[in-house]
């Protein structure tokens, strides 16, 4: 076959699609466009799974050695694409549907959109570091502007700051990728990995640093995360469902990849992960008890699964993996479908404090039905699929024996539950002021209707995909595996 | 269409009792890295079913009536679902899940009463997570201990891993059983809770707790014995469990002697009532867990139907304070005769059936030589009768005190149908307790490992220590009422009623209509002038959690300050951190 | 058949033992007051003259049932107690019953009697009730923990066997186990409804007490039971401390000194408020209980 499947297909696509703009508004097709491009995406993505369990995708277009793009398709990277395509299913779907505001149906956001989902792929797919930061750039730029789409006060001050934070964060970064090409003279990753080990240990320690704070920024952990509430708070609801959905997704996935790839012994770095990710958990689950306002507190709570997911897979140990990368893709439903409701919420009320949606449950019977399900979701209840993957990763500490992480992931789930069953108290109160007309607009329904769908079938029959998640963890810790893989082509 | 709905809510509410009697084999269900899901149904959750199967559709019929409420059906079918897998479960993964959704469906039944206040309902879900929490952190060990999660004793006993097992799970069940300190959320949810709904919670839901400590027992080999070892002729750590349940039903008891209101005063009996069954099951010997399960199930019954007829008082007259009601007895008369025996059975009288629990528990008391609990146990079931004689006087006898009381008229028949149903099954278990113990208590307790009490007749009760027959006692009772009856209508003379309700000696004064003659909530008041009541009543532990809420709000405000709107510090802040792990870096030697 | 006149000559005789006990009793507390008293039959005179009034005033029919229940409460306490030990008479239904029972039985006529008092709405009738249960709720710690070390020290609920063990002098539990007949005589002074702790029922609180409704036959009722139910109980302490009785005569013996005994010590104190008794059955005879649990249960020499 002459037309090839190669994991090009899954940057290249989406920037096609995303240039040929003026096309697809001339043929009335954006929306379909928006929809069917992560689609397809998606749709390889899973017919591809088979055939990448056996051996990783590679492919190396040479532009000037040492420059080239190099594009290392594993398990591991394969779940994150199939994740942000299926992500942009949903997020597109539920502009497409819902009748979503003027200024997220228009080129600019369709453009953003696309480039968004591509930069976050190409973080993921990339296999040297001078894409990986082009692949930052192109994913920080696009969420900066999706973030001041709404060109109101608040929306452009959100996109202000975090075009700030985030160059800060691509500067720390850059440092330490000019440090590493400086050691080593190599770009690609498996070759650095191979070198990583020559360098002296005190430069060694500030690369790690570096990188540690800039991709702490990004992937959000505490103390470096303290932008986040701001700015989630300052952009659309459905827009900030790509940044907790997507974005941090991508960049999580980066340092840990970096981590494992680099470091041949990942337990050097096992106590600063783990109680970052720890510290993250707590502090942002207990600041999120006194949020008035949801986006912030569905902020805080994306940040404590964050930190929970950090913890998780900075123990590194093949079940704790696994199930980090489940709630990743847990995680990433869950605030889809919570951010989606915040956003019709907003819609309807024209406010997300706590105070104006009292009783919004008579109102809105089935956004607030699908926000309580998002909540059992996010606090790990049975039968949802929150519950198998938090299960999984209890599993992986029980297993080894390690059970402080337990009784921080119970304290914070607990700390959690406090403030999430706050809200939904507060959205069934009977409140006489409120309005009592129930008008629910139906198709915006249905991308969250699926959401909970998923929710609830991945809980119930998690076997189905377990495969996937086993071999994503296998191959992201699987150094050896990559290296050999990597430098046997390339001698 | 509506019709349609009541029926199928019906016939779910009778799934339980169709799970119990056509349940076959065992399944399996895989669900995760080699976690796989056991549902079997063995005799110790076969009794735990037949509760939930009986208890299912009484309370369900009340809930038809009126317009259907489909929110609450749906979530009532999944409440259920929970239970029923929870109580099936043969691997712990399968109770847990069982376990929460019971809890969140419950929480979500709660949040349907318009009285339901943010405290209530955070302390509601808070509480039953963090017994949940505990549990799963219990499991936790459980697997690490013995490599799966199916429910099985462990083998080993030595080091801390089996006392942090015994710890976990019991603080996990002493929380759903509503065991001081513990309890605070139990009078809150169970008041707040739709009326009928509170019938459910206390009287099915609180034996989930029951029946998870059972299970706990069976974790080790020699049950509690091989914890902590023997104390007297019990286990030692059954001991502490069984003050634990004996200090709960003292302070509850009290507590609910000075409440004003039915269903909190009913709350706190039933944490009062299953304080007793928690100290039976730190017994542990077969009288005692026979006891347990004896009480269990009278529990149940008993607090299905003062529930429910309380429901039906609140619904016909808008009330649920002492003081609002009385004379009901006319108006109510079925609903009076429903309390009566609700009462006797929460007292443990005989003839009804609280009395053979009661027995049997006593009775492992003495054999165990745990006398001191026995008194203490003694002291709390004797101030029950002061709660019991509250609840039927304050609404039925005395003076009608609101206008509501004055015209009120008997509950309607989906109340009326599950009360006079109870009430059968308490007088016939009363009369039969040889038919309790042989047919639900024995299974049990064989499949325990425990000597079966026995019964020598369906009517006899019968320990090595002696026992009683209800058919006897029922009889003796009944011909010498009959006699006495009949013997003062043969006598010469004839009766009178008295003209008006204020026909009374009244201390020389003729009482007019507004004249105070009820004696509703004041009941009990004077009981505080005893020293140890006056003291038990006058502590509580809500003001350590509301202090705990206190502190982690202000830890929240205080974290809070780090997220500030400004990005020049986050820069700051990222900068300095940066330096800061950079020099400790250096300063430790190089390397991460 | 045999359980027929069995049951009617229990009956019988504890309603005799009453009344002749209580006349006996009005005798004996006037002596000691200096004052010629009443006759010792004049407690029959009274039941009698009330049980034949010919006008009962009632308040609904809940206020009739009480005292049928509290009557047929007592005699089904009378039939649960064996009177005499070794003989197939005067035994009741007692085998089918026990201890445990029995001190429940105690109960029931009065929490019956309770609704009728309710029942009439007379607010002072309540407060006499509740006052009766509180009392109730103290005296009866201490004087089921008393029993409680006999049951252990023989180790079964059942009366007869109890009886059964002690076949001489030195075999009664009142000198093998003296720590729980001092820690019962209290409470069962109380459970009496003797002074000092008569506080519920005492002639001159009528109008605080459970009674204050009550008239002609009803009363009289309330009499009768109150005869048997005095006698029940001193026959059980009889059984489970001396004994038991071999024949009616040395039955009467037994109960009579054991009458004495209290009757001596109920004259001599002043009475208690409710809540003074309860404390006071909290801090002595329940603190005495506790002392005799250690001494037989916890010290070595006990188990």
């Amino acid at each position: 076959m002459a037309f090839q499947l190669t994991p090009v297909w899954f940057i290249a696509l989406p920037l096609l699609v995303a240039f040929a703009a003026p096309l697809w508004v001339r043929l009335g097709l954006l929306m379909s466009m928006l929809f069917a491009t992560p689609l397809v995406l998606f749709g390889l993505a899973v017919s591809l799974f088979p055939a990448v369990g056996d051996a990783p995708l590679l492919e190396t277009i040479v532009i000037a050695p040492p420059l080239g793009i190099h594009l290392h398709l594993d398990s591991a990277s394969l779940l994150m694409v199939a994740l942000f395509n299926l992500a942009g299913v949903l997020f597109a779907s539920f502009l497409w549907l819902g009748d979503t505001e003027p200024h997220l149906r228009g080129r600019g956001p369709f453009v953003l959109i696309l480039l968004l989902i591509t930069g976050c792929t190409g973080l993921v797919l990339t296999g040297d570091l001078f894409n990986l930061y082009v692949f930052l750039e192109i994913a920080g730029v696009s969420a900066y502007a999706l973030s001041a789409l709404r060109r109101d006060k608040t929306a452009l001050e959100a996109g202000l700051k975090y075009l700030i934070i985030g160059s800060v964060a691509a500067i720390f970064i850059l440092l330490a990728i000019v440090l590493l090409y400086l050691e080593t003279g190599q770009l690609n990753l498996a070759a650095l990995a191979r070198d990583f080990g020559d360098i002296p240990a005190a430069m060694q320690g500030l690369i790690g640093l570096l990188l540690l704070v800039g991709l702490g920024v990004k992937a959000e952990l505490f103390p470096f995360n303290v932008w986040v509430p701001d700015i989630y708070r300052g952009s659309d609801p459905a827009v900030t469902s790509l940044f907790s959905g997507i974005l941090v997704k991508a960049f999580l996935f980066v340092l840990f990849h970096l981590v494992f790839l680099l470091l041949a012994d990942p337990a050097v770095a096992r106590a600063w992960l783990m109680a970052l990710g720890a510290l993250t958990m707590l502090v942002a689950e207990l600041v999120a008890l006194r949020q008035q306002d949801m986006r912030r507190m569905l902020a805080y709570s994306s940040l404590g699964q964050v930190g929970l997911i950090t913890l998780a897979l900075g123990f590194a140990s093949e079940a704790t993996t696994a199930g980090a990368l489940f709630h990743m893709v847990n995680h990433t439903l869950v605030k889809m479908l919570l951010f989606f409701v915040a956003a019709l919420m907003l819609r309807r009320f024209l406010s997300l404090r706590l105070a104006d949606l009292r009783g919004v449950g008579h109102a809105m019977p089935v956004a607030t039905a699908l926000f309580v399900l998002g909540s059992l979701a996010v606090l790990g209840l049975p039968p949802l699929s929150g519950f198998v993957s938090k299960l999984c990763i209890l599993k992986g500490f029980a297993e080894a024996q390690a059970f402080w992480p337990i009784a921080l992931i119970l304290l914070a789930a607990l700390i959690e539950a406090g403030y999430y069953f706050r809200w939904i108290k507060v959205f069934y109160d009977s409140d006489p002021a409120a309005p009592q007309c129930r008008s629910d607009d139906g198709p915006a329904y249905l991308p969250l209707v699926l959401i909970a769908g998923l929710l609830l079938l991945l809980g119930v029959a998690p076997f189905l995909i377990e495969d996937w998640f086993v071999q994503a963890a296998r191959a992201l810790l699987g150094r050896g595996t990559i290296l050999e893989s990597v430098l046997g082509v390339q001698s | 269409m509506s019709l349609m709905i009541k029926i199928l809510f019906l016939a779910v509410s009778l799934s339980p009792a169709l799970t119990l009697s056509t349940w076959g084999e065992s399944l399996a269900w895989p669900l995760f890295g080699g976690i796989e899901l056991l549902f079997d149904l063995n005799p110790i959750s076969a009794f735990f079913l037949l509760l939930l199967a009986l208890g299912a559709p009484l309370v369900a019929l009340p809930m038809l009536r009126g317009a259907p409420d489909r929110p609450a059906y749906a979530l009532y079918a999944l409440l259920l679902l929970g239970m029923q897998l929870l109580l099936l479960a043969g691997d712990f993964i399968g109770f847990f899940v069982g376990w929460e959704i019971m809890t969140w469906s419950s929480y979500l039944l709660l949040l349907r009463s318009s009285r339901t206040d943010l405290e209530g309902a955070q302390s509601y879900i808070l509480f039953n997570l963090a017994s949940a929490f505990l549990l799963l952190a219990g499991i936790l060990v459980f697997h690490s201990l013995t490599g799966d999660f199916r429910i099985q004793a462990i083998d080993q006993l030595g080091g801390p891993e089996p006392l942090a097992l015994a710890v976990l799970f019991g603080l996990a069940f002493l929380i759903k059983v509503g065991t001081l300190p513990l309890h605070l959320w139990v009078p809150r949810a169970y008041d707040q809770a739709p009326d009928i709904f509170s019938a459910f919670l206390s009287a099915l839901m609180s034996k989930m707790g029951v029946y998870g400590l059972i299970l706990l027992a069976t974790l080790f080999p020699e049950a509690l014995s091989g914890l902590l070892g023997r104390l007297l002729n019990g286990p030692a750590a059954g001991y502490i469990l069984a003050w634990i349940g004996v200090i709960t039903s003292i302070v509850a008891t009290f507590k609910a002697i000075s409440q004003e209101d039915m269903k909190r005063l009913l709350a706190y009996s039933s944490i009062a009532q299953v304080g007793y069954i928690t100290t039976a099951i730190g017994v542990g010997s077969s009288l005692a867990i026979g006891g347990a399960l004896f009480q269990a199930l009278v529990h149940t019954l008993v607090k299905l139907l003062l529930f429910i007829t309380v429901a039906g008082i609140i619904l016909q007259t808008g009330r649920r304070r002492f003081n609002d009601l009385g004379h009901l007895i006319d108006r109510m008369p079925i609903s009076f005769l429903a309390v009566l025996i609700g009462i006797i059975g929460l007292a443990g009288m005989p003839p009804l059936p609280g009395f053979a629990a009661k027995y049997l528990i006593f009775v492992s008391l003495i054999d165990a030589r745990w006398l001191l609990l026995l008194a203490a146990m003694l002291l709390s079931s004797t101030a029950a009768f002061i709660y019991c004689y509250k609840l039927i006087y304050a609404p039925f006898l005395g003076h009608a005190n609101s206008p509501e009381a004055k015209t009120a008229t008997e509950a309607p028949w989906p109340y009326l149908v599950p009360q006079v149903i109870l009430m059968g099954l308490l007088v016939a278990l009363g009369i039969f307790p040889g038919f309790g113990i042989q047919f639900l208590i024995d299974p049990v307790l064989t499949a325990l490992g425990l000597a079966p009490i026995g019964a020598p007749s369906w009517g006899e009760l019968a320990t090595p220590y002696g026992g009683y027959d209800g058919v006897v006692l029922m009889t003796v009772f009944g011909t010498a009422f009959a006699l006495v009856t009949g013997g003062f209508f043969l006598l010469r003379g004839r009766m009178r009623r008295a003209g008006s309700p204020y026909d009374l000696s009244y201390a020389g004064e003729v009482p007019t209509a507004d004249t105070p003659l009820h004696y509703g909530a004041g009941m009990g008041r004077e009981l505080r002038r005893i020293p140890l009541i006056g003291w038990i009543l006058l502590h509580t532990t809500t003001g350590f959690l509301t202090g705990l809420t206190r502190q982690s709000l202000a830890a929240a405000g205080l974290l809070g300050g780090f997220y500030g709107r400004n990005p020049q510090t986050w820069i700051l802040l990222a900068v300095l951190l940066f330096a800061l792990a950079l020099t400790l870096v250096t300063l430790t030697g190089g390397a991460l | 058949m045999h359980a027929i006149v069995d049951s009617l000559a229990m009956i019988g005789i504890s309603y005799v033992m009453g009344f002749l006990f209580y006349g006996f009793y009005r005798q004996f507390n006037a002596r000691v007051q200096r004052r010629w008293g009443p006759s010792l039959w004049q407690n029959f005179f009274d039941n009698m003259k009330f049980l034949l009034k010919t006008e009962t005033l009632t308040h609904g029919p809940m206020f009739f049932l009480g005292p049928m229940i509290i009557a047929a409460g007592a005699i089904t306490t009378v039939l649960f107690v064996p009177f005499l030990k070794d003989s197939d008479w005067l035994q009741g239904f007692s085998e089918h019953g026990n201890l445990i029972l029995i001190i429940y039985l105690l109960v029931v006529g009065p929490l019956g009697n309770a609704l009728a008092v309710g029942s009439s709405g007379n607010p002072f009738g309540v407060m006499g009730v509740t006052r009766g249960l509180t009392r109730l709720m103290g005296l009866e710690v201490p004087f089921f923990l008393g029993l409680a070390l006999v049951m252990l020290q023989h180790e079964t609920t059942s009366v007869h066997a109890i009886m059964a063990a002690q076949d001489g002098l030195a075999q009664w539990n009142l000198f093998t186990n003296p720590i729980a007949f001092i820690v019962i005589l209290l409470p069962f002074i109380a459970s009496q409804n003797a002074s000092p702790f008569d506080v519920v029922g005492a002639p001159v609180e009528v109008y605080a007490g459970p009674r204050v409704e009550f008239g002609g036959r009803l009363l009289g009722l309330l009499m009768t039971q109150n005869m048997m139910m005095t006698v029940a109980k001193l026959v059980l302490v009889v059984d489970l401390f001396m004994g038991g009785a071999g024949n009616v005569p040395i039955l009467i013996l037994k109960a009579f000194s054991l009458f004495l005994l209290t009757a001596s010590i109920s004259l001599v104190f002043p009475r208690l408020k409710t809540e003074q008794t309860v404390d006071f059955f909290w801090k002595v005879p329940l603190g005495l209980g506790v002392l005799g649990v250690i001494a037989t249960v916890w010290l070595p020499w006990g188990a």
